[in-house]
C-alpha cells in the first residue's frame, strides 16, 4: 500500500480515547500512569537523597571527620567558585569543546550510518565492527590515543615524518590538545551516533521511497524532503542524549592530557573530579556541580523547545 | 661462690619470667587454634596483590591464626575512600596503608591510632627499635608529636643517570658531588645526535613536566636544596621567595634538554625515555630501579649502566624528595593487636629485611641499609637512599604537612602546570599558588 | 523497461558500491587504534614504546597472564557482565515504558515528569558518588550486585526513556488504534504489536545501555570493595600504578579483553535486529 508521507499520522498527541478532563475510571488512570511508574519509582528511591545531600552541603562547610554538613555559609561556596579562575577556566574549555564535538559527532555519525546502510552481504558485520570504539573503556582510549599520538614514540608522528609534515605536539601545544580530545571523543561516540541512526534508516518505511523513486526524485530531493523530516524525531533525540554525555566527559581528558598542557583541556567535570577526590573539597564541588546542574537544565530546555519544534513542523 | 649463686638465681628469675608471661602471646587478640582473627587492610592497589600473594604467608608463618585480607583501590581514589570508611559509624578496614602527605588529614578526621600509646606499647617487643628508623621515612606518619604508623615502603625522589650516555657525550659519569651549574653545563653536550641523520636521538633529561599533582615536588626538590621552603613556620606560603621562583625557572629549562613532546611527560612517559636509552638522566621515584636497570622484558639498560644518586647540589644540598608509605591502624578497630602484629612484624628489623630482600621493597631502618642486600643491584640503591634520607630531613624535603595537603597540592599542580606550558611566567604562578594557599591553610 | 530506467539503475548500483567502499574504508580507519592496541598487547614492555613504532617483534602472553591473575581479572569480568545486563535489562524495560508513556499516553503532568527524568542527567555524576555510598552503607548495601544495577539505572533509565520515546514517536498511530478496537489494553497494544515494530530501536538502545554500564567507573569504584568490583577499577589500577608504572602493556591486554565479550554479544544480537527489521516490514 503506497502512502504519502504526509498523510502518515505519527507524533505525540495521544493514542485512544482522549479525556479533556479526568479519567473515565481508576483502572484507565491506573494503566496510564503504569507505564511512567517504574522509572519513577526507580529513579526518585535511588537518587532523591543524593540530589538533596549534594545542594545541602553546597551550602554549608563539609566536617571530613563525618561526612556531613557543619555549619551553613549560604552562598560563600558559590561566590568563592564563581570568582574561582580555574572553574570559568574550565567551562570556557568545556564549551569549545562541546562547540566543535557535537556537530561533528552528529553529521559524521548520521552519514556513516548512511553510508554503511548500503545492501551488501557484509552490512552487519560492518555494523557490529562499527560499535567497537564505544566499548574501548576511556581510559584505555585515552591511554592508546596517548601512544599513538606521543611525539616521540607515536605513529602518527612517524608518519608525518615520512611524509615531511613535521613534528607537531598533539598533548604539548594547548590547541592541539584541544584538538586531540575531540578526536578521542569523537573516535568514541560517533559509533553511538551510527548505531542509533542506523536503527531509524532501518525503521524507515519503504513504500514511501519507492513512491519517490516512481515519481522520478533523484538522491538530494530524497534526503531533504523524506529522509531528514522522518528522521527529525530521532536525530532530536540522540542530539540530546549524546549532548548530557558530552557534558560529563571528563576521563577521556584525564587520561590523554590530564587537563593539560597548564590547563588548556580542563573541561568542567574533570575540574570538579579533581577538587572533589584531590583537594577533598566537596562542599565547593557540590556547589559547582549545581551550577552545572543548572546551566545544563537551561540549555537541555532550550534543546527540548526545538526538538518540540521540529516534531511539529514534520 | 656467692657470684655463682647470684648468677644461678637471675637464671631461674628469667625462665620463671618467660613461663609466667607465655600466656601472653597466647592471648586472644592474636587469635588461637580454631578460633582465628581476620583482619582487613585497605592499601594501594599497585602492591595490594603483591602483598596478599607473598607477604601474608610470609607474616602468617610466625602468625598461624591471624588472616588478612587486602583490597586494593587505585591510587587517585584510595584517600578518599578510605577516609569514607574510616570515619563511618562501624569501618571496614583495620588497618589503613597512607601515603606521604596523607597523616594530618587522616589524623585530624581522629581515626588513626597512637602506636606509642601505653596500649600499643604492651603489644610492642623490646628489640622493636624505634630509633633505628631513620628520622625522615618515621616522619613521615607523624603528626604534631603523635607516632601513627610505621614506614612500610619508602622511596624518594631520586638522579637516575645513564653512564654509556655520559660516556658517549665524552663526560665524567656524575658523582652525588655534582653541582646545578655542572649538570646544566653537561646537558648541552647531553643532547646529541647519535646515528648522525640530522636529528637528534638523544636527550639530557626525562621527568616530571605535565600537568600532576607530582610535578611540583621536581621543582620542589631543586628549591628546597638551594636553602628554600614550601611553608615558614607560621604555616604561610614561603615558596614565592627569589629561592622558589629561581627553582622554578630551572625547571622550566630543563625542557630546553628534554625529548620532544617532554611537557606532557609525566610518571610513565618520562620511565620509557630513560628506559629506552634516550635521555642521560631521569629525576625519577627510587622504587622504579628493579624495572629501569635490571629487567630485560621493561628496559633496554643493564645495571652496569644505570647509576642513582640523590639530585644535584644546590647552594644548601643535594636533592632529594620523600615518599613514603606507612601503615597504621584505625582507633576503632575491634582487632588492633592483631592489627599491629602485622604492622610491627613488617616493619621489624628481621621483617624489613625479607621485606628488602624478596620483595625489592626499599627500607627505613638503618640496620637493614647498613647490611648487604642479597641482590646486588640494590647495594647502590641503598647507598643512594641513605644520602638522600639525611638530605631529605635537614631540608624539609616533603610534601606540605597540612590538614589540608591535598588541596594545597592540587593549586601548586594547577600553577607550576601553567608556567611550564609558558602560560604565565614563573613568579605570576608562584605568587598566584601562594594567594590561594594562604586561603585555603588559614 | 526503458533505457532510462536501466542507467538510473546502474547509477543506483554504482552508487551502492561506492557506499560499500567507503564504509569498508571508514570501518578500517576507525578500528586502526583497535588494531594498535591488540598488537601493543602482545609486546613486551620494552618493545611497546620504540622510536620509530616498531611492527614486527618478539611476541610475549606474558602481559596478558601476570594481570590475569594479578588483577584478579575472572572475577570482575563475571562482576561486569552481571551487572551491565542486569542493569541494561532493567532500564530498558522501564525506560521503554516511560519513553511510550511521553510518547503516546495522554498524562497530564507526564512530560513535566519526562523532562525532570531527563534532567537528572544533568546533575555530573562526582557529586553523586559520595551521598550513594553513605546512603548504602546505611542501608547495609556496599560491595553487592544489586546496589551497583539500581545506580547504573539512574543514568540508563533517563537515556532509554528518550531515544525510545524518538522511535515511538517515529510510529503510525493506526497501529495500536487497530489493536485496541480489537479489545486489547494500553498494555496489550504495547507489548503484543508496538514492542515488535520496535525491535531493531530496542535492540541498539539496549545495546548502548549494556556498553554504559560495562565501562561505567566512578560508581564502581565507591561503592563496592572486592565482592563486586569491576573490569573499569582494574583498569583504573593499571592506569594509576605509582608504583611500577609505564603500564601501557597490561593496558592493552585488559582493554583488549574487555572489548572481545561485547563484540561477540553485538554480532548475535545484530541476527535478531535483521530479523527484526523483517518482521516489521512484513507486518506493515
Amino acid at each position: 500500500m503506497v502512502v504519502p508521507a504526509d498523510t502518515i499520522k505519527k507524533g505525540n498527541e495521544g493514542v485512544g480515547p482522549s479525556r479533556p478532563r479526568g479519567y473515565s475510571n481508576l483502572a484507565d488512570f491506573a494503566s496510564r500512569w503504569s507505564f511512567m511508574m517504574p522509572a519513577i519509582i526507580i529513579l526518585m528511591a535511588v537518587l532523591a537523597y543524593p540530589i538533596f545531600y549534594t545542594i545541602q552541603i553546597s551550602f554549608a562547610n563539609l566536617d571530613l571527620a563525618s561526612f556531613t554538613a557543619t555549619e551553613w555559609v549560604g552562598w560563600e561556596n558559590y561566590q568563592a567558585i564563581l570568582m574561582d579562575r580555574g572553574f570559568k577556566n574550565s567551562m570556557k574549555v568545556t564549551g569549545i569543546y562541546l562547540a566543535w564535538a557535537m556537530p561533528i559527532q552528529m553529521i559524521l555519525g548520521f552519514g556513516i550510518a548512511y553510508l554503511i546502510n548500503a545492501e551488501w552481504k557484509g552490512r552487519a558485520i560492518v555494523r557490529a565492527l562499527f560499535l567497537i570504539p564505544m566499548v574501548v573503556a576511556p581510559v584505555v582510549a585515552g591511554g592508546i590515543w596517548r601512544m599513538m599520538l606521543d611525539p616521540l614514540w607515536g605513529l602518527v608522528n612517524y608518519l608525518l615524518g615520512l611524509i615531511g609534515m613535521g613534528n607537531p605536539d598533539w598533548l604539548g601545544n594547548s590547541t592541539l590538545a584541544m584538538a586531540t580530545i575531540i578526536v578521542i571523543d569523537t573516535w568514541r561516540w560517533t559509533p553511538f551516533v551510527v548505531l542509533i541512526a542506523t536503527a531509524a534508516l532501518m525503521a524507515l518505511p519503504r513504500e514511501v521511497f519507492e513512491a519517490a523513486d516512481i515519481d522520478g526524485a533523484n538522491w538530494w530531493t530524497k534526503l531533504w524532503s523524506i529522509t531528514l523530516p522522518l528522521l527529525a524525531p530521532i536525530i532530536a533525540a540522540t542530539f540530546v542524549v549524546r549532548w548530557l554525555g558530552a557534558v560529563k566527559m571528563f576521563d577521556i581528558a584525564l587520561a590523554s592530557t590530564s587537563g593539560g598542557p597548564g590547563d588548556a583541556t580542563n573541561v568542567v567535570n574533570l575540574y570538579i573530579y579533581e577538587q572533589a577526590f584531590r583537594s577533598l573539597r566537596f562542599a565547593e564541588s557540590a556547589a559547582m556541580a549545581v551550577i552545572v546542574l543548572v546551566l545544563t537544565m537551561i540549555l537541555t530546555g532550550i534543546f527540548l523547545l526545538g526538538t518540540r519544534k521540529l516534531e511539529n513542523m514534520y | 661462690m656467692k657470684k655463682l649463686n647470684r648468677f644461678k638465681f637471675s637464671v631461674l628469675a628469667l625462665i620463671a619470667s618467660l613461663i609466667i608471661s607465655f600466656p601472653a602471646f597466647a592471648q586472644e587478640g592474636l587469635g588461637s587454634e580454631g578460633n582465628p582473627i581476620e583482619i582487613q587492610m585497605i592499601a594501594n592497589e599497585a602492591f595490594a596483590n603483591q602483598w596478599q600473594q607473598n607477604m601474608v604467608p610470609e607474616f602468617q608463618k610466625s602468625y598461624p591464626h591471624i588472616n588478612v585480607v587486602i583490597d586494593g583501590v587505585p591510587y587517585a581514589e584510595l584517600l578518599a575512600k578510605s577516609l569514607l570508611d574510616a570515619t563511618g559509624p562501624e569501618p571496614m578496614y583495620d588497618i589503613i596503608i597512607v601515603d606521604d602527605p596523607w597523616t594530618p588529614q587522616m589524623a585530624e578526621a581522629g581515626v588513626l591510632l597512637d602506636l606509642k600509646s601505653d596500649e600499643v606499647a604492651a603489644w610492642t617487643s623490646p628489640d622493636y627499635d624505634w630509633n633505628d628508623f631513620y628520622k625522615a621515612p618515621l616522619a613521615a606518619s607523624e603528626w604534631k608529636g603523635v607516632q601513627y604508623g610505621v614506614p612500610l615502603r619508602s622511596n624518594l625522589l631520586l638522579m637516575f643517570t645513564n653512564n654509556s650516555l655520559y660516556e658517549k657525550a665524552k663526560l665524567p659519569a656524575p658523582t652525588p658531588a655534582l653541582t646545578w651549574d655542572e649538570y646544566f653545563e653537561q646537558a648541552q653536550k647531553l643532547v646529541m645526535d647519535r646515528d648522525g641523520d640530522g636529528k637528534d636521538d638523544a636527550w639530557a633529561i626525562s621527568t616530571y613536566f605535565k600537568r600532576d599533582s607530582l610535578t611540583p615536588t621536581i621543582w620542589q626538590t631543586i628549591m628546597n636544596s638551594n636553602g628554600g621552603s614550601l611553608l615558614d613556620e607560621s604555616g604561610k606560603a614561603a615558596f614565592n621567595s627569589d629561592a622558589g621562583v629561581k627553582a622554578l625557572e630551572t625547571h622550566i629549562k630543563l625542557l630546553d634538554f628534554a625529548p620532544p613532546g617532554a611537557v606532557s611527560h609525566g610518571f610513565n612517559e618520562s620511565m620509557t625515555a630513560f628506559r629506552q636509552g634516550q635521555t642521560a638522566t631521569m629525576f625519577m621515584w627510587g622504587s622504579v630501579f628493579k624495572g629501569t636497570a635490571v629487567d630485560p622484558t621493561k628496559t633496554t639498560l643493564t645495571p652496569e649502566q644505570v647509576g642513582i644518586q640523590v639530585m644535584p647540589v644546590g647552594s644548601s644540598s643535594g636533592g632529594a624528595h620523600r615518599g613514603i608509605w606507612s601503615g597504621s591502624i584505625n582507633k576503632k578497630s575491634d582487632q588492633k593487636q592483631a592489627a599491629w602484629a602485622l604492622l610491627q612484624w613488617l616493619s621489624s628489623k628481621e621483617g624489613e629485611q625479607w621485606h628488602a630482600n624478596t620483595l625489592g621493597v626499599f627500607p627505613a631502618r638503618k640496620s637493614t641499609l647498613d647490611s648487604t642486600p642479597t641482590s646486588e643491584w640494590m647495594a647502590p640503591v641503598f647507598v643512594a637512599l641513605k644520602d638522600g634520607y639525611s638530605v631529605a630531613g635537614e631540608g624539609g624535603m616533603w610534601r606540605p604537612r597540612s590538614p589540608k595537603s591535598d588541596a594545597v597540592q592540587q593549586v601548586l599542580a594547577d600553577e607550576v602546570a601553567r608556567a611550564i606550558a609558558g602560560q604565565i611566567s614563573a613568579r605570576e604562578a608562584l605568587d598566584t599558588a601562594a594567594k590561594r594557599v594562604n586561603k585555603i591553610l588559614k | 523497461m526503458s533505457g532510462a530506467t536501466t542507467i538510473s539503475r546502474r547509477r543506483q548500483n554504482a552508487a551502492r558500491y561506492v557506499r560499500i567502499w567507503a564504509g569498508i574504508l571508514l570501518a578500517a580507519i576507525f578500528l586502526f587504534p583497535v588494531f594498535w592496541m591488540i598488537l601493543s598487547s602482545f609486546k613486551l614492555p620494552r618493545d611497546i614504546f620504540t622510536t620509530p613504532p616498531v611492527l614486527f617483534f618478539d611476541p610475549t602472553l606474558e602481559t596478558y597472564i601476570s594481570y590475569i591473575q594479578r588483577a584478579d581479572i575472572s572475577k570482575r569480568m563475571i562482576n561486569t557482565v552481571i551487572v551491565a545486563t542486569g542493569s541494561g535489562l532493567l532500564s530498558i524495560i522501564a525506560g521503554s515504558m516511560a519513553g511510550y508513556a511521553l510518547a503516546r499516553v495522554r498524562i497530564k503532568g507526564a512530560a513535566t515528569f519526562g523532562v525532570l527524568i531527563l534532567m537528572s542527567r544533568g546533575v555530573p555524576p562526582i557529586a553523586l558518588a559520595v551521598p550513594m555510598f553513605l546512603v548504602a552503607r546505611k542501608l547495609g548495601l556496599t560491595d553487592l550486585h544489586i546496589t551497583l544495577i539500581l545506580a547504573y539505572c539512574t543514568f540508563l533509565i533517563p537515556y532509554v526513556m528518550w531515544l525510545m520515546r524518538g522511535f515511538f514517536v517515529g510510529l503510525p498511530k493506526e497501529l495500536e488504534e487497530s489493536a485496541m478496537l480489537d479489545g486489547c489494553s494500553r498494555f496489550g497494544a504495547f507489548f503484543k504489536v508496538i514492542a515488535p515494530i520496535s525491535i531493531p530501536g530496542i535492540l541498539s538502545t539496549l545495546i548502548f545501555s549494556i556498553i554504559l554500564a560495562w565501562e561505567e567507573l566512578l560508581f564502581a569504584l565507591v561503592l563496592t570493595n572486592r565482592n563486586a568490583s569491576t573490569i573499569p577499577v582494574a583498569i583504573a589500577g593499571i592506569a594509576g600504578d605509582t608504583v611500577t608504572g609505564a603500564n601501557w602493556g597490561a593496558l592493552t591486554a585488559v582493554g583488549t579483553m574487555t572489548v572481545i565479550p561485547v563484540v561477540i554479544f553485538a554480532l548475535l544480537v545484530q541476527k535478531w535486529l535483521i530479523k527484526g527489521l523483517a518482521d516489521g516490514a512484513t507486518k506493515g
